[in-house]
């Protein structure tokens, strides 16, 4: 039996529908992230989960059991909020406690509880203090205690790093994933940050405008987008989209402007067909240099060279469009000078321009 | 520039004000001090020294303790009714429903209105012969037969309670209200994820939040109560058989209707020295939230 299960979750806030019919089933111990730009309805399908806003229609089961006027407290969920939401006049350790305490838990039992969780999120120097004498970081993990001791069914996060600084969001980062892997929980997770997204998920629902766009592990989702939506989320930089046109006996692209070749394997021939308009998706890590022995295909004017440590990417223009690659800090060309690329013809994906999705590979 | 051109420049612009704080405030309290030592009368002839005897008279004579007595009655019961009422209020007016702004709005107008107004609104409603309140509660059983509301010494002084606590607790509401709008939705989310009940809730959700603006609301409508006129004024004029006489009616009653300038002004620097504890403690706390934020 699945652990959470959204089915056909829609949500209008007056005459907007911000939810346009959502469904996932989520097993046992499993990490969903929710991602998507801001707006698209994140935070309100987190908040029907967890109760505290009611769907227009469909339902939450959790453990095949229907939320319909189920009180969040008896939904057996955990949330751990964006602003933290500690309470300010109560120390840490009744903070964390504090779901416990409503819920009538001896005092003992309580006691224990909150001691473990804050061993595991090592913050038992800190609870005696009050909220506001914590760092950011400190705040969060005091968050996640809160959610901890409960032992919930599932736990809910909602933006839970994006006010900490880069350095602290990436040890957090890896905290969260650790834990999840230590405690075997089944989370929901909101984020509109595409790498936490890749680092954490076990499957990431990419969410547009009140629906989901696509789900899928992140692999799948990286590797394979469903749409050029998706390809233009994931990855930083983004994977390039290079419009042009399928060549007149169909076995290589042409993009606009015409400064590009690319075979097409003979597998996609005949999805694609002669002189189709097409959208060819390449990710700036699978353009290579061009190695003077092979016969170059794509051929970009260098603009901007950007350092970025272990890469560096190239930025430039191929016939009109922009292009991105990212090299080895060897093969960095000069500014203002030609060069040649060459892009392996099984990494690139296509698009349809009209209806922006993925043609079948 | 030198710091000291800073300071003198600083007092320079001020001086202006200065000046005429000094001309309508100071002088005249200096003036009163004097008065106070003297038996000095309203019209007629200017009095002589007669040392700490008006002080003397009034701590020991009934009508300044009568009169202490009655203050500190209605400014704890007309208090303590404002911030239950308001907080009251400000938490219905914190929930979501149709017509709230309307509410709102609806809800600063008693507070509007002037103090007079407001007291003669009253008067009418508690009119022996045709007031709305006998009439309410003749009709609905409670009460018999007419009675006169500020007529009579037992009823008097909590008939000028409800009327000032009608017309200043939408202050307090209004303070409270600030406050609870001002407490994140995160946490009230998760005390409610938290199984918090609506006590739970309140108590360590929303108090936080209150405690410090209800705390200065309190202390300012406490110095308020205490100098508590004009209301009582319009209402009884300090009776029927002084039950309804505060310090500021004693006050008013010694140095004007009595005539006796000296005793008056005594009266009035005590009750001064007693605003100004209050006022003390007022600063203090406006002081220690200061240091904290
Ligand atoms: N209580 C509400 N009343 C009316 N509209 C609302 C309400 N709550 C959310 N919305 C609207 O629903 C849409 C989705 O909001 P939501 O908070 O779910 O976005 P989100 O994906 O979490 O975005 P973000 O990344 O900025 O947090 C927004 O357009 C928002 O304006
Ligand atoms: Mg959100």
């Amino acid at each position: 039996m699945s652990t959470l299960e959204i089915a056909a979750v829609t949500k209008r806030f007056g005459a907007i529908d911000t939810l346009k019919g959502i469904d996932i089933v989520l097993e046992n111990g499993e990490f969903l992230v929710l991602l998507g730009p801001s707006g698209c309805g994140k935070s309100t399908l987190l908040n029907i989960i967890a109760g505290l806003l009611e769907p227009s229609g469909g339902d939450i089961l959790i453990d095949g059991r229907s939320m319909r006027k189920v009180h969040p407290k008896n939904r057996d969920i955990a949330m751990v909020f964006q602003s933290y939401a500690l309470y300010p006049n109560l120390s840490v350790a009744r903070n964390i406690g504090f779901g416990l305490e409503m819920r009538k838990v001896p005092k003992a039992e309580r006691e224990e509880a909150v001691r473990r969780a804050a061993e595991i999120l090592q913050i038992e120097p800190l609870l005696a203090r009050k909220p506001a004498e914590l760092s950011g970081g400190q705040r969060q993990r005091v968050a996640i205690g809160r959610a901890l001791v409960r032992d919930p069914k599932v736990f809910l996060f909602d933006e839970p790093l994006s006010n900490l600084d880069a350095k602290l969001r990436t040890e957090m980062r890896t905290e969260l994933k650790r834990l999840h892997q230590k405690l075997k929980a089944t989370i929901v997770y909101v984020t509109h940050d595409q790498v936490e997204a890749m680092t954490l998920a076990t499957r990431i629902a990419v969410m547009r405008e009140g629906r989901v766009e696509q789900i899928g592990t992140p692999r799948e989702i990286y590797d394979h987008p469903a749409s050029l939506y998706v390809a233009s989320f994931m990855g930083s930089p983004p994977m390039n989209l290079l419009e042009g046109r399928v060549s007149a006996n169909g076995d290589s692209f042409e993009a606009e402007g015409g400064s590009c070749f690319i075979p097409i394997p003979a597998a996609s021939r005949s999805t694609l067909g002669p002189g189709r308009p097409v959208i060819a998706g390449i990710k700036p890590e699978h353009l290579a240099p061009a190695r003077s022995d092979t016969r170059s295909t794509l051929s970009m004017d260098v603009e901007v060279v950007e350092l970025t440590g272990a890469e560096t990417l190239v930025i430039g223009r191929t016939g009109g469009q922009t292009l991105v690659a990212s090299v080895k800090p060897d093969d960095a060309p000069a500014i203002g000078t030609p060069f040649a690329l060459t892009a392996p013809a099984d990494h690139v994906r296509w698009f349809d321009p009209d209806s922006g999705k993925a043609f079948p590979a | 520039m030198s710091s000291a051109w800073i300071t003198t420049r600083a007092w320079l612009l001020m001086l202006p004000l200065l000046i005429v704080m000094i001309a309508i405030v100071g002088w005249p309290m200096v003036d009163t001090v004097r008065l106070s030592f003297t038996d000095t009368r309203l019209v007629g002839t200017s009095g002589e020294y007669v040392g700490l005897a008006n002080y003397a008279k009034l701590l020991t004579g009934n009508a300044f303790l009568g009169a202490l007595r009655t203050t500190a009655v209605f400014a704890v019961f007309s208090v303590a009714a404002e911030m239950t009422l308001g907080v009251l209020a400000a938490l219905l007016l914190d929930q979501q429903f149709r017509g709230r702004s309307f509410v709102r709005a609806l809800m600063i107008l008693p507070w509007a209105l002037p103090t007079v107004v407001n007291a003669m609104l009253w008067r009418l409603i508690y009119n022996p012969e045709y007031g709305a309140l006998n009439s309410l509660l003749t009709q609905l059983g409670i009460l018999s037969e007419y009675r006169s509301w500020l007529g009579e010494p037992g009823t008097a002084l909590w008939a000028i309670v409800a009327a000032d606590c009608w017309k200043n607790f939408p202050l307090v509401a209004l303070i409270a209200l600030a406050a609870l709008q001002a407490v994140p939705r995160d946490i009230k989310a998760a005390a409610v994820v938290d199984g918090a009940g609506a006590f739970a809730r309140f108590r360590f959700v929303l108090w936080p939040y209150l405690a410090g603006p209800l705390t200065i609301a309190l202390v300012l409508r406490t110095i308020e109560a205490f100098k508590v006129f004009d209301i009582i004024w319009v209402m009884t004029r300090g009776g029927p058989v002084n039950s309804t006489r505060t310090l500021s009616i004693l006050v008013y009653q010694e140095a004007f209707s009595f005539q006796r300038a000296g005793s008056g002004a005594s009266l009035a620097l005590i009750v001064t020295l007693i605003v100004t504890v209050f006022a003390g403690f007022y600063i203090a706390l406006m002081r220690r939230s200061g240091s904290r934020a």
